[in-house]
């Protein structure tokens, strides 16, 4: 690698003060960033010693999502490898804007919602829609309140969530058949059946709303249809389990979304309000937590630490809220799938919740003198 | 005349057909007094009250005076009086009883008068031909609404305070970019329960 070395260390000049490329710091810095250990030390004492930092943070991030890429790689083919780079590329082209305009780095905070975002897109999705969406949930979802730690908003769900809304019908005809056997998918680059003919592909979720519910191993393991990554429950799980055990993602997110999902499930079941083909109240249950987005949503998209509440009190009731939301929306109305709505929804009232938690907790102090 | 219960009335007024956030009615004193919190809980709370009070007078006044003498065309007029001597009453009782949320307030507690939210709530009730318990819970559930989009509001905004917004977009413009997102992330609740 010393080649490489070689060459950022020649053409540093023309990108520091004073150089040709000057405006174009920010792009050079990542790039550095990304290849090399930075130079830079802390001048003087005293020195924190936290192994934990903004870098490490993502790159655990990234680590507990990559079974989950290699399972969209092995279900839904080598299409997805494309997606990833129009997600990473036009992305960064919006972030790198951004930190041109500001004189700031570009930081890491990017490179998560780039590998996160292609996971929750059908697969079969064109690649300029993938542009287009990360585009948009970068701009509206991050940049435009400060980058990295003080959006508001989830950018991948902006982003997901403006595709559903603007071209329901591209995403609905992208979803594609995943692959079995020994290789899958993994030496084909398969596109959405509707290119060629008209036979769409349902969903677990859209085939359950006609009444027919698939095996519930299937939704384990991942080989059913659905957006890229949320598939395989197990991986996600796996991936989910090392991001609570690093103290990546808050447990009570998880937990507060996941029981309010099962308690209401079970209480609809048992109340009448909804029937499932599968018989009894535990199993359909199950099947629900396996299908979807929701495990997805619940370990990688809603533990984001910046749009959720800060309090613990706030992450169960925000947990709550999500949970309880994406049973309403996936029972009662037209969509399919309501994980993404229902996150967003949580980051909206996140703030309100910090907010109530702490008055509440200020009063009682106040009262105790 | 619709058979839908008042209480599924209720519920889409303030959800799927939130009247803020799908018809884009009383945007003006929502961008303006978000700021905080606690201001635009009291304005939440004086609007769905004057919701709720107002489309019960505008009711009882269209059906059994406006109608039978043949004035249906004066409705306009009739419930815009109805509605500003309705805030004149709220605006005197929160000034003898909580006079720092008056202040608060200032100019947008008179101007509740034109918010186009309470007028609008009323024409919809007749556009609809709501009876009197649905129109109860319809302007009640479009109040709650429109004060729940407020409150949301007012939390993103108090948040944004650590954000770091282009100039060009500081102020109305990102409150309408969250406002945005927040109709987008409502759009969810497309025909959960239908209004009419």
């Amino acid at each position: 690698m010393k080649w490489l070395l070689k060459i950022v260390d020649a053409v540093r000049p023309t990108f520091e003060e004073g150089g040709k490329l000057h405006v174009f710091n920010p792009v050079f810095g990542a790039l550095e960033h990304f290849l090399f250990a930075p130079g830079t030390r802390t001048l003087g004492a005293p020195h924190i010693r936290d192994p934990i930092d903004l870098k490490r943070f993502m790159s655990m991030a990234i680590i507990s999502v990559v079974p989950c890429v290699f399972a969209a790689l092995y279900f839904f083919g080598l299409r997805i490898i494309p997606m990833i780079i129009v997600s990473y590329a036009c992305g960064l082209a919006v972030e790198a804007a951004f930190a041109i305009v500001r004189k700031e780095g570009i930081n890491e905070g990017f490179f998560v919602t780039g590998i996160l975002f292609p996971m929750i897109l059908p697969p079969g999705i064109p690649l300029w829609m993938v542009g287009v969406g990360v585009a948009f949930g970068v701009l509206i979802g991050k940049e435009l309140f400060g980058g990295t730690g003080r959006n508001i908003f989830n950018p991948a769900l902006v982003g997901r969530c403006f595709l559903a809304l603007a071209y329901p019908a591209k995403m609905s005809a992208s979803w594609i058949e995943a692959g079995g056997g020994l290789t899958g998918r993994l030496l084909e680059y398969a596109t959405a059946p509707a290119a060629t003919d008209a036979v769409t592909v349902a969903t677990p979720l859209s085939e359950a709303k006609g009444g027919q519910m698939c095996s519930i191993w299937h939704l384990l393991f991942g080989n059913v249809s659905g957006s890229a990554g949320e598939t395989s429950a197990i991986l996600i799980i796996l991936g989910g389990v090392f991001l609570l055990f690093t103290r990546v993602a808050n447990w009570r997110t998880v937990a507060g979304i996941l029981l309010s999902f099962v308690i209401l499930t079970g209480a609809l079941i048992q109340g009448g309000a909804v029937s499932y083909s599968i018989d009894g109240l535990v199993s359909p249950i199950i099947w629900h937590v396996f299908a979807g987005g929701l495990l997805f949503g619940a370990f990688f998209m809603a533990t984001d630490p910046v749009t959720s509440p800060t309090s613990n009190i706030g992450k169960w009731i925000y947990g709550i809220i999500i949970g309880s939301t994406t049973v309403l929306i996936r029972n009662f109305t037209g969509y399919v799938e309501g994980v993404t709505f229902a996150i967003l929804l949580g980051n909206i009232v996140a703030p309100i919740l910090d907010e109530a938690v702490i008055a509440i907790r200020i009063r009682r102090l106040r009262s105790e003198g | 005349m619709s058979d839908t219960s008042a209480w599924v009335i209720f519920i889409a007024a303030i959800f799927t057909n939130n009247i803020l956030l799908t018809n884009f009615l009383g945007m003006c004193s929502f961008i303006a007094c978000s700021g905080q919190i606690k201001t635009s809980l009291g304005l939440g709370t004086a609007v769905t009250f004057v919701m709720v009070m107002t489309t019960m007078l505008n009711y009882v006044i269209y059906h059994f005076v406006l109608v039978p003498y043949g004035l249906g065309h004066l409705q306009f007029i009739v419930f815009i009086a109805v509605i500003a001597a309705f805030v004149q009453l709220v605006e005197m009782f929160v000034e003898r009883f909580s006079p720092k949320l008056y202040f608060a307030l200032g100019i947008f507690l008179p101007l509740i008068t034109v918010n186009c939210a309470i007028l609008g709530a009323s024409l919809f009730m007749i556009i609809r031909e709501y009876t009197f318990v649905q129109s109860v819970g319809f302007g009640l559930g479009a109040g709650i609404g429109w004060a729940v989009a407020i409150l949301m509001l007012a939390g993103l905004r108090q948040k944004m305070r650590y954000s770091h917004v282009p100039k060009a977009f500081e102020g109305v413009p990102i409150a309408m970019i969250v406002t945005g997102v927040l109709a987008m992330a409502f759009m969810g609740f497309a025909g959960m329960v239908s209004i009419q």
